[in-house]
């Protein structure tokens, strides 16, 4: 398998000499970050994250361990015009319009001028500022700075997109619209990796995570892998009423549904097998589902139980 | 290259799209200008002080430029301008390359507008002919901007916020007093540039010559100083965590 981003004993202290942290921000993290994935990382405040996207991008130097970025270390030059960045703290140059700083941030991506023009426009229309093209940075919204600071990463069409809280800052619509922005740069090939403490975002966009709390890694995989069933769905197609009320006795739920059809939960998972056949036997009418924690219950629970180690 | 340029662009930028700027050299003019009226209080010496405030003046606006940018790097490393710029292809000596860069433009073009302005001003009130020698008093002013930006980059990104202006400051002050602090030879190992090789004030006022192979070979001096101080700048900030 191909990875994107790996890691190996990483680890950061903070300080120097008398003035180092006894605490490790970040220790011995060990992660592969397959190619093609939407990646979640997370974690509480001060878990770790933040440090570890800054080590990824050469921004703070690791105390040991290493890191590799598309295959290269994160100290080399010229990765980084395969990669777009989005910082938690979105700043930029306040004096500057947002097609001043992305003409920049072009020119600094070495994006050729005949290509520059086309290009900012694209992003601008991408993440809707095209009509505060030239609105000065500095009197801009929490939520437009997030855009521009957008638009800026995708502005290279990289092939590793790494956003340290993009959600943070935006209404529900530009949540929205980012969730969107990033399904795509998936389908254009992108590989993403982001850090949030939206949970439920996470969850609908990230086929792998990773949580890390106190500077140490929780656990990392794929997320359908690491949430486990915690019981069945049955759904009952309209005119088998006969087949719902033999089950209802097992079923820890029921709910008759408007068109005349039956949802039977089941938190059992002995009652597998049974439903197993009962869908075998009708397969016309019956579709079973695994209802799966959901990524909330499965953070704290992880949470959790390093707290009380 | 361009990457250098991308980030002077925004130096400059910056710092001469503030109105402030403009008003603070029209005030400069009007006291250039008021040196016609001690003619009275100087013994008829109000031409040579016009000259020597001039090139006084002309000194700190160079000395403010510089200033700008001891505040300039550390506030954009603390809020972040400087990450998201370090994040594109950019090395960390680019980025202060760049910064240096366009600090020396834009006190080339605030110096410069300053002299040009002495030059109308002392045309109109004594209706002379500008002196060569008062153009390369004037020109080794604007060059001096190298080897202090040098310094101005090399606190910058060494020293915390608040400390690099001061310190900068007083290495500036220290690097102009060669004369009077000739004997305390530890400033001048060549740690501290003898920014005294660029003031000519005596002889813009009184018309020595000033041969061009010296302002030529001070401006080379200025320009490996500079080289060995951004140097040892970029050697510190590669290591620096940036927030």
């Amino acid at each position: 398998m191909e990875y994107v981003i790996q890691t190996e004993n990483l680890t950061k202290y903070y300080g120097w000499l008398f003035w180092k942290k006894q605490e490790p921000s970040l220790e011995n993290l060990n992660i592969s970050i397959p190619k093609g994935s939407i990646f979640g990382f997370l974690g509480p405040n001060g878990a770790g994250k933040t440090t570890t996207i800054r080590l990824l991008m050469d921004l703070i130097k690791p105390s040991s361990g290493t890191a590799t970025v598309l295959g290269c270390p994160p100290d080399n030059i010229e990765i980084k015009q395969r990669i777009g960045f989005l910082p938690d703290t979105p700043a930029f140059s306040s004096y500057l319009s947002a097609y001043e700083f992305l003409d920049t941030c072009a020119k600094l991506l070495r994006i050729p001028s005949s290509e520059r023009r086309n290009r900012i426009e694209e992003v601008l229309e991408t993440v809707k500022m095209s009509k505060h093209a030239k609105g000065k940075l500095g009197t801009f919204s929490r939520g437009m700075l997030q855009r521009i600071g957008i638009a800026q990463a995708i502005l290279n069409k990289p092939e590793l997109l790494i956003l340290d809280e993009p959600l943070l800052g935006l209404d529900p619509y530009g949540r929205q619209e980012l969730k969107d922005i990033i399904l795509n740069q998936k389908r254009n090939g992108t590989n993403v990796f982001f850090s949030s403490h939206i949970l439920s975002d996470v969850e609908r966009i990230c086929d792998h995570i990773a949580i890390l709390n106190k500077g140490h890694l929780l656990c990392s995989g794929k997320l359908d892998d690491l949430l486990s069933a915690v019981g069945y769905r049955l759904h009952i197609k309209t005119g088998n009423d006969e087949l719902a009320k033999s089950l209802m006795d097992e079923a820890s739920g029921t709910m008759r549904l408007p068109d005349g059809g039956w949802e039977l939960t089941f938190s059992k998972t002995e009652s597998l097998p049974r439903l197993n056949d009962v869908q075998s036997k009708n397969r016309e009418t019956v579709t079973l589902t695994p209802m799966r924690e959901n990524l909330e219950d499965f953070f704290f629970r992880k949470i959790e139980n390093d707290d009380r180690k | 290259m361009s990457e250098i340029m991308a980030i002077a662009s925004g130096t400059w930028r910056k710092i001469l799209r503030m109105k402030v700027v403009y008003f603070l050299i029209a005030c400069v003019y009007v006291l250039i200008g008021s040196a016609y009226n001690y003619d009275v209080l100087s013994l008829q010496h109000h031409r040579d002080l016009m000259i020597d405030i001039s090139l006084v003046l002309n000194t700190v606006a160079a000395f403010i430029v510089v200033i700008s940018l001891t505040f300039d790097i550390p506030r954009e490393i603390r809020e972040g301008v400087a990450s998201t710029l370090l994040t594109k292809p950019l090395g960390r000596t680019q980025y202060v390359i760049g910064k240096a860069v366009g600090t020396i433009v834009t006190g080339v073009v605030i110096c410069g507008l300053v002299a040009l302005g002495f030059f109308v001003i002392f045309n109109l009130a004594f209706g002379e002919k500008i002196a060569l020698t008062m153009i390369q008093s004037h020109l080794l002013v604007i060059l001096s901007l190298v080897p202090m930006t040098a310094i101005g980059a090399f606190f910058a990104v060494v020293l915390p916020e608040m400390i690099a202006p001061i310190v900068t400051v007083v290495a500036v002050w220290f690097s102009y007093s060669t004369g009077v602090l000739s004997k305390a030879s530890i400033l001048y190992g060549g740690i501290l540039p003898d920014l005294d090789l660029f003031n000519f004030k005596s002889h813009a006022v009184y018309g020595g010559a000033i041969g061009w192979d010296y302002i030529g070979l001070v401006f080379v001096w200025g320009l490996i100083f500079s080289a060995f101080a951004i140097s040892a700048a970029s050697l510190v900030f590669n290591y620096k965590d940036i927030k």
